[in-house]
């Protein structure tokens, strides 16, 4: 229990640091040590599938491509940098305060689990998973990457063609 | 007979008036007059027709009925036969005017709304094609010269307030009797009920064109296009609001002679005689002279139809296919003068019978006619009232007659000032009217004729049967049977004849031959001010509207700075708030939101 | 059959990405098009044996929808608000590119959105929610100019907080009932009603949902993104898009998981009140027509969930009947300020004048959505806010419903005062040569404007045939 408590206040600092961090490196990294640390908890809780999938995609990939691409940006001076990090600092002053009060809620709320929970679904096959139960949802992600190639057509590729 | 057949007669003109609207000038007038001539065959068809067509009203709960008897059939067939003369006097009438689309179709409109109100059998459905009529007739005079719109809101707020009246009487009685259907409501006219039947009985009169719902007849005269007023005032209104009036007094509420509203409905009657024929003596001017007649002749029908005994009945409701009959007639040859010599002021007019011979023949014939000439037929549906009124009272009798006397010794002034006497310059030219134009008048006084040698004929197989039983058996048609009325109107109709040649001898002119009623004492001062408005009830009602709406306006200014600047100003002072707290900032709307989420949980929460 | 709502325009939208690209962009409009008739038809045609049998039942395919008769009068919304959002793309988007873009977008949109009204999932539901959701952040942008990449930055925004509302609601309903189908989770609840964990899970869910339909306090993003969005996509956007992921799925998950009770009753109307009034102040003073539109909407948005609030058979019918009048009229609305956008070249009303001269269609169909917005008998947004007022009536929230009554005299006053600068008058100077719109934009508006005076002349029809069934969500 201690173990898990202390790996969420680790995810939610790294959390917090990823939008507060100076640079973009920075906070590209600490979204990565965020994934790493769900990561773990999925372990704990007993979903390695999930796991390792958030390890790959989120902690691998997703780095990869934000730290090339954020190579390919021309970097802040000194001085923006640290006028940066201060007006970053003083626009986000109220996230941690309202971690703190979101998380002070939900304790003094005392939310127990007071219904009679079901039985666990025996492991299944991924496949199975993936293909029987919800394959409707499958074919909803096929068109979210489809929308979502659209974007990039849209956003990015065009500019080239724009000169803008 | 398959029932879906009564749609059609409401169908078909309505759909050919729709598209006469949009034919080009050239073919208009054919439009019309095959629309007009399927009407009149569907007539035919209906005439002798009794079927009911029952369609289930979308939701409201009542049902729209319409029902073909022996009375709609009549009024069908005979509207049918004026639209198609009417209008086959138009396409020469209206030929050169760009507005005649707009004639067509809101005369064949107001025949498709005709037809309806005639075979509605239900109050509402009624009201519809009723209101559908007003807006035709608003359309109809405001189509015509310049200035006649006016004319035109004049004529819409007094029908219109009057079918307000009528609206108010269709609640109440659908209120008292349970239903709506015209032919199951039986109500008696104590309390409630009789002021329904005043209100319904407005609605009908106000139609027809009874004093003191007239004013705005003699104005659209002037003003709407003549054709307009030989088919509207001269014969589609008087045969629906007199329609009305008999199917009110007869089926729908229980009347009997001794009644109130009988007395009602008789002094309304003879004081429209009286009052309107009088001013109808007075005019200088040939179409307004005739529209005072179509006033005066509706207070035959309500005084016959008042009466409540079997002659009057009759008498009115034959009163009301004549005064159609010679009415259209006398406006189509009004029509006919009109586009001849150019005007209608009988100033300008005078010895015409010689370029218009035939012209005058149907002038001639319809004017005996209205005058109550034995044996025209005008004579024989005037006895009928006459006899129905003297068996109520001595007093309406004498309005009746004294109406028919000056009715005669105003025709005998218009035809004299218009037809006799010496041609004036303009007019050395003029020359008979078209064929297409003189067709109708000529079948119209044909009728004038028919009707009054065989009105045995019109009497049994149209009118008599509507009565049914009430006439326990009694026949009211051929020659009258009481002579002495006889020779009272016979005698009355010679000293009109007497009175017209003593006034001209005295002013030396057609024209002038009755300035000596005009202009005797006392008369003459009354006729000033109606001349001058002061009678018309729409100007009284202006004049006090305005009065009021001034002090109105003294309260309204307060009440309004409190809509007008304090509300207003509240209104945008708050908006303008409200808008500066949208500043763009995301995070400012992120903490809205979190703000209301974390108020919703622990409301949702507690 | 209904699956094939969402195969075909998938199918479809795979096809047109095949090479041939020349050929397809040529044929994508219409392709698009004859989706959207063919839709408009079969739901309106109302066969119960296609809605009842399944496509075939294999492995490759094996997804069940359901569709009752909300879902169909959502369905026929999607279809036409689609429609129109298509013609006016096709006057307004000249580049071909990136109409052949939003042309797919427009469609990968309208299956999400099939997909939202069809499913009985609440991860499906999500899933969709999310597909036309990315869609429409992308449709905004289309122009790629600064104001809308503002606009569409905030919806992610806030649409991300809401997706992480309704993702840990559907955590802890998991975690209940052990499956993510309405029946189960229904199930699950009615047996344990008092249970904090459901009541945590109800606001959450109800709170995202809040945000995804705009309603006040949760509307900052609404306004920026509606009028900055491209014009196309403001029509799809402010006419269902929200009305969809927002309102239907609050009506659905309301009456299909939680149920009524008297604290999401009271929620649901202060929340609808508020935004009522908020939204038409609000609207009062704005200059900018599409951002006086876009108040206007969470104003109207506030009628339909104070309607639904009352939870009576009235109410919920009313509620869902203003909101296909207000995917109508809201739809035309803004058809119509892509006309004027087009012509004059700017949506600031001062600058408008007496376009109803230069562009009588525009002028008149924009009179008609108007009136029908204010309540204007005998046109369609008359009967539906009547009935929501005549519901809040006999529930007994009379407070409330004075608000609605009172706040329809707001909605007609900045309604007409739009009208007035923009529409009627003396014409503005330098709009001396505008013409009519385009040929699309007004075949979408004749449609809009049909669909609304249709609707309200036949209101006995209509309702008692296609709005009164949807009273059977109410019965479980």
């Amino acid at each position: 229990m201690t173990i898990d408590l202390i790996l969420l206040v680790m995810m939610t600092i790294a959390a917090l640091w990823a939008v507060m961090a100076r640079s973009l490196l920075k906070a590209a990294i600490a979204l990565a040590v965020t994934s790493a640390v769900v990561t773990i908890i999925m372990f704990r809780l007993a979903s390695p599938l999930a796991a390792v999938f958030e390890l790959s995609v989120c902690t691998g990939l997703i780095t990869a491509i934000f730290v090339s691409a954020i190579s390919l940006t021309r970097p802040l001076t000194h001085a923006q940098t640290i006028a940066m990090s201060k007006n970053k600092f003083r626009r986000y002053w109220y996230l941690p305060v309202i971690m703190v009060i979101a998380a002070a809620a939900l304790f003094l709320l005392k939310i127990k689990v007071d219904v009679p929970l079901p039985q666990v679904l025996a492991i299944d096959d991924v496949r199975n998973i993936m293909w029987n139960l919800r394959q409707l949802d499958m074919y909803g992600q096929i068109v979210l990457i489809l929308a979502g190639s659209f974007g990039i057509v849209i956003l990015f590729r065009e500019s080239d063609k724009d000169g803008s | 007979m398959r029932p879906e057949i009564l749609l059609l007669p409401i169908l078909i003109p309505f759909a050919s008036g729709v598209l006469a609207l949009f034919t080009s000038r050239k073919y208009r007038g054919m439009v019309a007059l095959i629309a007009a001539a399927m009407n009149l065959a569907l007539a035919c068809f209906l005439f002798k027709a009794n079927v009911i067509f029952t369609a289930p009203w979308a939701g409201f709960g009542f049902e729209f009925i319409l029902r073909a008897y022996q009375f709609s059939g009549f009024i069908i067939g005979a509207a049918a036969c004026f639209a198609i003369l009417i209008t086959l006097y138009c396409t020469v009438f209206l030929k050169e005017k760009a507005f005649s689309n707009q004639f067509y179709a809101y005369l064949l409109i107001s025949i498709a709304m005709l037809n309806g109100a005639v075979l509605a059998d239900n109050l509402v459905a009624m009201l519809f094609f009723w209101e559908g009529m007003l807006l035709t007739l608003f359309g109809l005079i405001a189509i015509g010269r310049p200035g006649a719109f006016k004319t035109a809101t004049k004529a819409f707020v007094i029908v219109g307030i009057c079918d307000l009246c009528m609206m108010a009487g269709i609640a109440l009685s659908g209120h008292l009797a349970g239903t709506l259907t015209i032919s199951k409501i039986s109500l008696d006219i104590t309390g409630l009920g009789g002021l329904a039947f005043i209100l319904l009985m407005i609605g009908a009169i106000s139609k027809a064109g009874s004093m003191p719902f007239h004013s705005w007849i003699p104005d659209a005269a002037l003003d709407a296009p003549l054709p307009f007023m030989a088919i509207f005032p001269g014969a589609l209104e008087k045969l629906i609001g007199i329609y009305f009036l008999t199917r009110i007094s007869l089926d729908m509420f229980k009347l009997d002679p001794h009644s109130w509203v009988s007395m009602v409905m008789m002094i309304v009657g003879s004081l429209t005689i009286v009052l309107a024929v009088s001013m109808a003596l007075i005019q200088k001017d040939y179409k307004r002279l005739l529209s005072y007649h179509a006033i005066s002749q509706v207070g035959y029908m309500i005084l016959g139809i008042g009466t409540l005994v079997p002659a009057g009945i009759i008498g009115g409701l034959f009163h009301m296919l004549n005064n159609a009959i010679y009415k259209s007639c006398l406006f189509l040859t009004g029509g006919a003068v009109e586009k001849e010599t150019g005007t209608t002021d009988l100033k300008k007019l005078g010895g015409l019978w010689k370029k218009m011979p035939v012209t005058f023949a149907c002038f001639a014939v319809a004017a005996v006619s209205i005058s109550g000439v034995p044996p025209f037929n005008g004579f024989f549906s005037k006895e009928l009232v006459y006899d129905g009124a003297l068996e109520r009272g001595m007093i309406f009798y004498i309005a009746a007659l004294l109406g028919s006397f000056l009715t005669a010794a105003s025709f005998l002034k218009l035809g004299h000032a218009a037809y006799l006497g010496k041609i004036s310059k303009e007019n050395e030219r003029a020359k008979e009217a078209p064929i297409q134009m003189l067709l109708p008048m000529i079948v119209i006084a044909s009728f004038c004729i028919i009707f009054g040698l065989w009105n045995t004929l019109p009497i049994q197989k149209l009118i008599q049967p509507i009565l049914g039983e009430r006439l326990e058996g009694h026949n009211y048609g051929g020659f009258p049977t009481n002579m002495m009325l006889v020779i009272a109107t016979v005698a009355v109709l010679l000293a009109a004849l007497i009175n017209h040649i003593f006034g001209v001898k005295k002013s030396g002119s057609g024209l002038g031959a009755v300035d000596h009623i005009h202009h005797a004492p006392v008369l003459s001062g009354i006729y000033d001010k109606a001349e001058k408005r002061l009678f018309d009830p729409y100007a009284i009602g202006l004049k006090i509207v305005d009065v009021v709406s001034k002090i109105a306006w003294s309260v309204d200014r307060g009440i309004d700075w409190v809509y007008n600047v304090f509300f207003v100003d509240a209104a945008f002072a708050v908006s303008n708030g409200i808008r500066s707290l949208h500043n763009g900032s995301y995070a400012a709307y992120l903490a809205w939101s979190l703000a209301g989420a974390g108020l919703v949980i622990i409301f949702l929460m507690r | 059959m209904p699956a094939l709502f969402f195969l075909i325009p998938l199918i479809g939208v795979i096809t047109l990405n095949l090479p041939f690209r020349k050929l397809m962009k040529k044929t994508a409009f219409w392709f698009a098009a004859v989706l959207f008739i063919f839709q408009i038809v079969l739901v309106s045609s109302h066969r119960t044996s296609f809605w009842g049998t399944g496509l075939v039942q294999g492995s490759f395919f094996n997804v069940n929808f359901y569709v009752d008769h909300l879902t169909l009068i959502m369905l026929f919304s999607i279809s036409i608000v689609s429609l129109a959002s298509l013609l006016v793309a096709r006057a307004m988007i000249s580049d071909e590119n990136k109409r052949f873009n939003f042309i797919n977008l427009l469609i990968t949109a309208a299956i999400g959105m099939n997909g939202i009204v069809m499913v009985k999932d609440i991860f499906s539901l999500y899933v969709f929610l999310e597909v036309a959701a990315v869609s429409a952040f992308i449709m905004i942008t289309i122009n790629k100019d600064k104001p809308a990449l503002e606009g569409a930055f905030k919806y992610i925004l806030l649409s991300a907080i809401a997706t992480i509302m309704m993702l840990s609601s559907i955590g802890l309903l998991l975690l209940i009932a052990g499956d993510t189908s309405f029946g189960a989770i229904s199930a699950a609840i009615s047996s344990s009603p008092q249970s904090m964990l459901v009541k945590l899970a109800m606001a959450i869910f109800l709170c995202g949902l809040f945000i995804k339909g705009g309603l006040i306090p949760f509307h900052g993003w609404l306004p920026d993104a509606y009028s900055a969005a491209a014009a196309p996509a403001s029509v799809l956007l402010a006419g269902i898009v929200t009305k969809v992921s927002g309102i239907y799925t609050l009506i659905r998950i309301v009456t299909s998981l939680f149920g009524f009770t008297p604290a999401v009753s009271k929620v649901l109307l202060l929340i609808g009140a508020a935004s009522i009034v908020i939204g038409a102040f609000a609207a009062l003073g704005q200059k900018d027509l599409k951002r006086m539109l876009a108040y206007s909407s969470i104003s109207q948005v506030g009628y339909i969930i104070i309607g639904f609030g009352t939870g009576s058979v009235l109410g919920v019918t009313g509620a869902v009947f203003h909101l296909f009048n207000h995917a109508i009229f809201k739809s035309l609305l803004f058809v119509n300020a892509a006309a004027v956008e087009k012509e004059a070249g700017t949506v600031d009303m001062d600058r408008l004048g007496g376009l109803s001269q230069t562009m009588p269609i525009t002028g008149t169909t924009s009179a008609i959505a108007f009136l029908s917005t204010s309540g204007i008998p005998p046109l369609a947004g008359f009967w539906s806010k009547v009935i929501i007022i005549i519901a809040l009536w006999q529930a007994g929230y009379i407070a409330y419903a004075a608000v609605a009554v009172l706040t329809s005299v707001l909605t007609a006053a900045y309604l007409i005062t739009m009208q007035r600068k923009a529409f009627f008058g003396n014409i503005a100077p330098g709009l001396e040569r505008t013409k009519e719109a385009p040929l699309a934009i007004c075949v979408a508006s004749i449609i809009l404007a049909a669909v609304t005076v249709g609707v309200g002349v036949f209101f006995p029809f209509v309702f008692n045939n296609f709005i009164m069934p949807v009273k059977e969500i109410l019965i479980k």
